[in-house]
């Protein structure tokens, strides 16, 4: 799975939800996850419920992309759903054993909460599958250089860089930690076996190797920077410009207004 | 014509727990504009150090040993990126000079940290990407690409900026037999068509097969100089020196050894047989 | 002799992901003899690693059967650690994996996982360095300031301590300077000899292959396209060139003579034969 970080889980395309700016996506996403914390019943919750949908059938990813999401969480919704079926107070009486009991309310509260959880998967799925991890990156770094005006404009590069050569190196280095593992398994290295001590002093001869390897990569890619003429981002200019689009307004203009439903619901309700 | 690319006494040395240990010694090299040099040495004849020195990676470690590129002296810190642009390096391990996760934006990396404005840059990588080749891979990831592909995209990386020269440090030494022919088509074709000065460093003798010259590097120092053939021919020297020898010219000199009279300044399986049955006296049948 | 190897209808393709292109195997038989050299060539992805990963358990086949010494490898998935102390594999570059502080611990790792310990243990590491020729003063350095040919022979050596009577090696002389390649081949021939051993030599070189090999193992993508005799597979020269593979150089050499000169002999696969040959036609020569 980590060696495909560079796609990490990018479902290609070219909805209209691919081609907003990866910016957009993030602040965008950033909302309407608030929002869904502010949304105070299972009524209110009924329109990001449906900007949600309507997100992912305009972003045509397959359904069962976003039910594999759901599934790798699902004892954590099972685990929410059933701890909240005992927490609310009101209505029926449903069930009640030992210390105790269900009620209507607690059914809808559990309902509720499940519901958010899902919601919050799908759109945070929307964004890693119609942005590449590589767009995720340079959204961030354009996010966050407002925080040159504190001075903070080598630390937003260097995350930036550091972001960027991580995508880069993470297949490589658990591709040479494959080999290394078979290597010293080839010499009879048992890595499954043992209590818990054993098992970590069983990973030395993985660890070592690779942390000499690592340290070998990080000194020439280093050298390699250099030769090409790099100095600390001072002067930089990218080849990629992100750069807003209509579609990026309509998409603001649209999430304004369904969350202006929220507040209505939430006031009305 | 002009030198690209000068040593004149350059020592270079450094410290360890064994105390100070000399690479190379009052060095002096030259370097021809447009010319193609391979600086054949084994394991540890600091082959390697020169071609740092030649991009100011590494500085003389003597005051008065002098590295010049075009003119310019790389013990000036402020002449850096100036040298860096013109003379290009590219190292062994493809892996480890890639810096991002898409094949264009790795090529973009040069031109993007020289300040260009991003449409210069776009067509500089295209462009760099099309003379190796490796443009239809462009939006690929690197580690998805063989060996010989990663090294063509270092290269592309480096030819992005522009330079006068380029120095290759045994680019061919971790690539599969196809791996190594495709990136010294490559690099010939560079120094042939685009006029690029190519400096070639290996210990594979048959890449030098197309070289305009040839200087062999033994414990730091220079042992011959030549054309490809002048050098080839003296099979005991380079043997001496712990070198790979094609089994072509290992076919020749063993059978000059053995009392034939033959040449044996030829590497390509081509030149050998013209050689061998010119001495054999072969008659078509 | 015996059958050591016995691989019948080997089947292994890679689950997950279709982006990342993967070695498969698909249905490969052969029998190894005891003793034998057999050199195993293909071009990159052509289902080498793979085939070889299976040989010591490391990889699982999807279809098909190893075995080894008559007993397939997979019948008790339990003791599946013992099959790789009979079949020992030294990968590429083996010198990234050194870890320990010594020489001496590095080549102990195998045989202390066999379980030997004590005078034992000691005894194992002293004997297989005397074999292949690491001196006792190398013991106590620390294998990260050796030179990279030594590196690489500590690497093998610490494969050999376990004394597997299949020794396999994925490209051991890559990356090394001819003195370099000459001491891990001779390394190899001596532990051959003294152990008995059959050997496994993964290699894009051609030329040390016909020098080396009794047979050779020729995959392409994923299959076994041939597998015979030296002699037999460099005669093929035009079906190896197909699959992106060739003869050795001197061989190329005289199929270029024959091009012009029929009658010149092409089933020369190595420098020594072809001196004595070429020496032999020229006094023909002259003596006509």
């Amino acid at each position: 799975m980590l060696k495909d970080i560079t796609f990490g889980q990018y479902y290609e395309g070219k909805s209209l939800i691919h081609r907003m700016d990866p910016r957009a996506k993030i602040v965008l996403l950033i909302i309407d996850m608030v929002f869904l914390f502010l949304t105070k019943n299972i009524y209110s919750l009924i329109v990001p419920a449906v900007q949600i949908f309507l997100i992912l059938a305009v972003s045509k990813v397959p359904a069962k992309m976003f039910l594999k999401n759901i599934k790798t969480i699902l004892p954590i919704i099972i685990f929410t759903t059933i701890i909240n079926l005992f927490y609310g107070s009101g209505g029926t009486v449903l069930l009640s054993f030992w210390h105790f009991t269900v009620t209507t309310a607690g059914v809808w509260r559990s309902v509720y909460m499940a519901s958010r959880i899902i919601l919050l998967i799908l759109i945070s799925s929307v964004l890693t599958y119609t942005t590449t991890p590589n767009d995720i990156t340079d959204a961030i770094e354009s996010l966050l250089s407002f925080l040159k005006i504190f001075g903070l404009k080598t630390a937003v590069h260097m995350l930036a860089m550091m972001m960027t050569i991580a995508l880069r190196f993470i297949p490589t280095l658990v591709e040479e930690t494959e080999k290394i593992m078979s290597a010293q398994k080839a010499r009879g290295a048992d890595l499954e076996k043992g209590k818990l001590f054993e098992r970590i002093k069983a990973l030395i001869p993985i660890l070592i190797p690779l942390l000499i390897s690592s340290v070998r990569r990080a000194y020439e890619l280093a050298e390699a920077m250099e030769c090409r003429c790099y100095n600390g981002g001072v002067g930089r200019v990218r080849m990629k410009q992100l750069k807003y689009s209509l579609v990026d307004l309509y998409a603001a203009i649209i999430n304004t207004a369904f969350c202006g439903g929220v507040i209505l619901l939430n006031i009305l309700l | 014509m002009d030198n690209q690319i000068e040593f004149k006494n350059v020592a270079f040395s450094y410290d360890n727990e064994q105390g100070k240990r000399d690479i190379i010694k009052d060095f002096n090299l030259s370097i021809k504009r447009g010319s193609f040099t391979v600086i054949l040495g084994h394991n540890g004849s600091g082959k390697s150090t020169v071609a740092k020195l030649m991009n100011g990676l590494y500085k003389p470690t003597n005051s008065d040993g002098t590295v010049l590129v075009d003119g310019i002296d790389t013990k000036d810190e402020k002449n850096e990126i100036e040298i860096r642009r013109k003379v290009g390096l590219v190292f062994q391990n493809p892996d480890n000079q890639l810096v991002a996760s898409i094949v264009e934006e790795d090529v973009a990396f040069g031109p993007e940290n020289l300040g260009f404005a991003p449409e210069k840059t776009r067509e500089r990588v295209d462009e760099a990407l099309k003379a190796v080749d490796m443009y239809e891979f462009r939006k690929s990831t690197p580690h998805h690409l063989s060996g010989g592909q990663k090294q063509r995209v270092a290269i592309a990386g480096i030819i992005a900026m522009k330079p006068e020269c380029l120095i290759l440090d045994e680019p061919t030494a971790m690539l599969d037999p196809k791996g190594r022919a495709e990136v010294i088509r490559i690099i010939e074709k560079l120094n042939r068509e685009n006029g690029i000065t190519v400096v070639l460093i290996t210990h594979f003798m048959e890449e030098a097969q197309s070289a305009d010259r040839v200087v062999l590097l033994s414990a730091g120092e220079i042992i011959r100089d030549g054309t490809p053939k002048e050098i080839f021919s003296d099979i005991k020297t380079l043997k001496a020196v712990g070198l790979d020898v094609p089994q072509t010219t290992e076919l020749l000199y063993e059978l000059k050894e053995n009392g034939i009279d033959i040449n044996t300044d030829a590497i390509s399986v081509e030149e050998t047989a013209a050689l061998i049955s010119a001495a054999l006296h072969l008659e078509e049948k | 002799m015996s059958n050591i190897i016995e691989v019948n209808n080997l089947c292994y393709s890679y689950d997950g992901d279709a982006q990342i292109v993967k070695d498969a195997v698909h249905n490969v038989s052969f029998t190894v003899k005891s003793g034998e050299i057999i050199g195993i060539i293909g071009h990159t992805g052509s289902g080498k690693s793979t085939l070889i990963q299976h040989l010591n358990g490391l990889l699982k086949p999807s279809s098909g059967e190893i075995k080894i010494e008559g007993k397939n490898i997979w019948e008790e998935p339990k003791k599946i650690r013992d099959i790789r102390f009979k079949v020992g594999l030294v990968f590429q570059y083996p010198e990234y994996q050194l870890f320990e502080e010594t020489v001496f611990s590095d080549i102990a790792f195998g045989p202390k996982n066999m379980g030997l310990t004590g005078d034992e243990l000691v005894g194992r590491v002293e004997k297989i360095c005397d074999v292949v020729g690491i001196k006792r003063e190398y013991f106590e350095k620390s294998p990260f300031d050796l030179s990279g040919g030594e590196k690489r022979r500590v690497a093998i050596a610490g494969v050999m301590a376990m004394e597997p009577k299949v020794l396999i090696l994925d490209e051991p002389i890559a990356g090394l300077d001819p003195k370099g390649r000459r001491e891990v081949i001779e390394m190899v021939r001596r532990y051959r000899q003294q152990f008995d051993a059959t050997v496994l030599i993964v290699s894009h070189n051609m030329e040390d292959m016909a020098v080396l090999a009794d047979r050779l193992l020729v995959m392409n993508g994923g299959k076994l396209e041939m597998f015979d005799t030296v002699y037999n597979v460099f005669s093929k020269g035009d079906a190896l060139k197909k699959i992106g593979l060739s003869v050795p150089m001197v061989t190329r050499v005289l199929n270029t003579i024959k091009e012009k000169y029929s009658g010149v002999r092409t089933d020369i696969f190595t420098i020594d034969d072809a001196v004595k040959y070429l020496c032999e036609l020229s006094a023909g020569d002259s003596n006509a």
